[in-house]
């Protein structure tokens, strides 16, 4: 049983709300785009700072159930979202060509972007654990029974997994938000994008684009969620018929042509 | 289950207020929707207990909300109408000040790691997004909705 009562958690989490929703949302105009900045964003940030071990503010302990609580509480933010579902569903019948074809894009894109990369930075067997998909539990699970947790795959899976909870909403919002602000793409085209299938990412992302495209706020909210539903719903069977048998195949292709060939660069995850 | 249903009573006493100072949302008008959102989501959790196929309890949440919201469901207006009183990004606020909170105890770990490693995280997480937007535009031009 997962520990999550503890007030002291609590309290920080309603004074960090009652500070970020006073300060407000801001825009800053930088000439070339406007960034966003948003009561989510402030209290990740200063959430972060006070859990910083230097600080000594919070113990293992209370973060240990800081994350416990993080596991279950974007339930919350996923009921809100399917509220907006119901009453939508012919707009997202609608759309549906896009909305499926872009779950391709979903499963897709770790691989083709990733994969070469890590193979020319000089992995080994640990890109394929880091490229398949974007690491979240469900993934770390799928590679833990093929491979071993302590396997290369693994390592390279976990990697990817601790950098994704660290810093994957803050770096995907200021991503989303300068995507946003290229005009290259529609709010609701982003939006999609944003249902990566973590629930503190999408939230972030989603957060960013409504605050850019005020206008479309209901909308964006309505796709990313729905995006993001399908990805979790189809993510796992994708992840284990599709994405590791594909980046698998892809390795033994490109690993002879992309990877470092001397021994002595064999890396470490 | 018991401090599961606590847990998301805080939270949503929490987001209540977090919507009253950032939406002009008094949270007398909020409660109802708050309370309607706690129990999909506990529904959720109970539906996933009780049914012996395993599918992770995010699915059901989701559907749930997905059913009590479409027009096949009795007082599906009614629901819809107070839900909408809470503004989702009200709702996201605490999520990731709890996400935020859990930051120093992975860094220990992240320390461990090479740079590698981060320089491809970041693009896994570019990739999947990028690509995921990049074929949703397509499909949109293609079939001239949105445009």
């Amino acid at each position: 049983m997962k520990k999550l009562l503890s007030w002291k958690i609590q309290l920080i989490v309603l004074a960090l709300v009652v500070v970020a929703e006073f300060i407000g949302i801001k825009n800053f105009d930088l000439g070339i785009g406007v960034v966003a900045l948003f009561p989510m964003l402030y209290a990740l940030i200063i959430g972060a700072v006070i859990s910083l071990p230097k600080l000594k503010l919070l113990s293992e302990k209370d973060m240990n159930i800081a994350a416990n609580i993080l596991g279950i509480s974007f339930m919350l933010f996923v009921a809100k979202l399917g509220t907006l579902m119901g009453p939508s569903l012919p707009q997202l019948m609608d759309a549906g060509l896009s909305l499926t074809l872009q779950e391709v894009g979903h499963f897709f894109g770790t691989i083709v972007f990733g994969l070469p990369i890590a193979l020319l930075l000089g992995m080994k067997r640990e890109a394929v654990g880091a490229t398949f998909s974007i690491d979240r539990e469900p993934n770390l699970a799928i590679i833990a029974e093929k491979y071993g947790a302590d396997s290369p795959e693994g390592r390279g899976a976990l990697g990817v997994y601790v950098c994704g909870t660290l810093f994957g909403a803050i770096y995907l919002t200021i991503l989303a938000s300068i995507m946003a602000n290229t005009g290259w793409f529609h709010p609701i085209s982003l939006a999609m994008g944003a249902g990566v299938g973590s629930g503190s990412m999408m939230a972030a992302m989603t957060g960013a684009l409504a605050i850019i495209f005020p206008e479309s706020a209901n909308d964006i909210a309505l796709f990313a969620g729905a995006a993001n539903l399908i990805t979790t719903i189809v993510g796992t069977y994708v992840c284990i018929f599709f994405s590791l048998p594909v980046t698998n195949y892809l390795y033994r292709k490109l690993e002879p042509v992309l990877g470092r060939r001397s021994r002595n660069s064999e890396t470490k995850a | 289950m018991l401090d599961k249903i606590y847990t998301f009573i805080l939270i949503g006493a929490i987001a209540i207020i977090g919507n009253w100072i950032g939406y002009d949302v008094s949270p007398i008008v909020a409660l109802p929707g708050m309370l309607i959102i706690v129990a999909i989501t506990v529904s959720g959790f109970i539906v996933e207990k009780l049914l012996p196929v395993k599918l992770p309890v995010v699915i059901w949440v989701s559907f749930i909300a997905l059913l009590v919201t479409s027009p096949i469901f009795p007082g599906n207006e009614s629901i819809s109408k107070a839900t909408g009183h809470i503004n989702f990004m009200a709702l996201a606020t605490p999520i990731l000040a709890y996400a935020g909170l859990s930051f120093g105890k992975d860094l220990k770990e992240f320390k461990k790691l090479g740079w590698r490693i981060v320089v491809v995280s970041l693009i896994v997480y570019t990739g999947t997004f990028l690509l995921a937007s990049l074929v949703a535009e397509i499909g949109f031009r293609v079939t001239g909705k949105f445009h």
